[in-house]
């Protein structure tokens, strides 16, 4: 299984394999504001914090290859019910994406070692999502292509 | 009882380390807990069927039990504990079985 991180040199747990986020182009961090902007990149990786994706920048990625990223260090970083409220605003950007038919997939992004994740870990983080067997099947394999990329270039 | 009504459960094993060695029996129990009261609240732990089955103060390494179409949702909960406190804290899903004996030996 493949993760990105947002740092170099961390260790990876065993079965994962992990790719620096900062040097992978495709990853694009957005503001609230740029977000529509940012969507209508081609095969962009849309990483919005705030998680407030409205449909219509949904429907610009999906007509552009894009994906939705998750973050699980989002959720760890916060505790009690801010946590909830975090992952509430992902399930609704989850339900966004899937009204739109635009991809999505989930990362740890982990800036230090303690937020480095298994990939079972991050598995079960798709699920309690709400994602099905077969978005986390399609999650996987955009992983994988990035891998591939990295592999090749 | 039926057999299809019976109460489907699952284990799942786990390392735990804070500040970077196990903690006591107690401290554990403790932990684990609270950290799972807090992510699932009263009435969540009521239909998780959850029980800290063993633990092992030397190694860190303990099991839980849990209701069959909630693994994932244990796992999750597993992997957002980050903290005890103030120090550095890891609950690592270890195997999933449906047996202790059969998780104990993933």
């Amino acid at each position: 299984m493949i993760d990105i991180v947002l740092a170099s040199g961390l260790d990876a747990p065993k079965g994962l394999s992990l790719i620096d986020g900062n040097k992978e182009r495709r990853l694009k961090t957005s503001s609230p504001a740029s977000v529509k902007a940012d969507a209508r990149m081609r095969g962009v990786l849309l990483y919005s914090p705030p998680y407030e994706i409205e449909e219509g920048a949904c429907v610009e990625l999906a007509r552009n290859g894009g994906a939705l990223v998750f973050s699980l260090s989002d959720v760890l970083r916060e505790g009690g019910f801010r946590r909830s409220i975090i992952i509430s605003k992902m399930r609704l950007a989850l339900a966004a994406c899937r009204r739109a038919g635009c991809s999505s997939v989930a990362f740890t992004l982990a800036k230090r070692q303690e937020e480095v994740r298994t990939g079972r870990e991050l598995a079960a983080f798709m699920a309690v999502l709400g994602m099905t067997d077969a978005e986390r099947k399609h999650a996987k394999e955009i992983a994988e292509t990035l891998a591939k990329k990295e592999g090749a270039g | 009882m039926k057999p299809s009504q019976r109460f489907k459960k699952r284990y799942v094993s786990f390392r735990l380390a804070v500040g970077g060695a196990a903690p006591s029996r107690e401290a554990a129990r403790q932990i684990v807990h609270e950290h799972f009261l807090s992510f699932f609240g009263e009435s969540g732990i009521s239909g998780l069927a959850f029980k800290l089955i063993s633990y092992d103060e030397k190694t860190g390494a303990g099991m839980v039990r849990c209701e069959r179409s909630r693994v994932d949702e244990t796992i999750f909960c597993m992997a957002c504990f980050t903290k005890w406190k103030g120090g550095a804290g890891r609950m690592e899903p270890v195997s999933t079985g449906g047996s202790v004996k059969r998780t104990e030996m993933e």
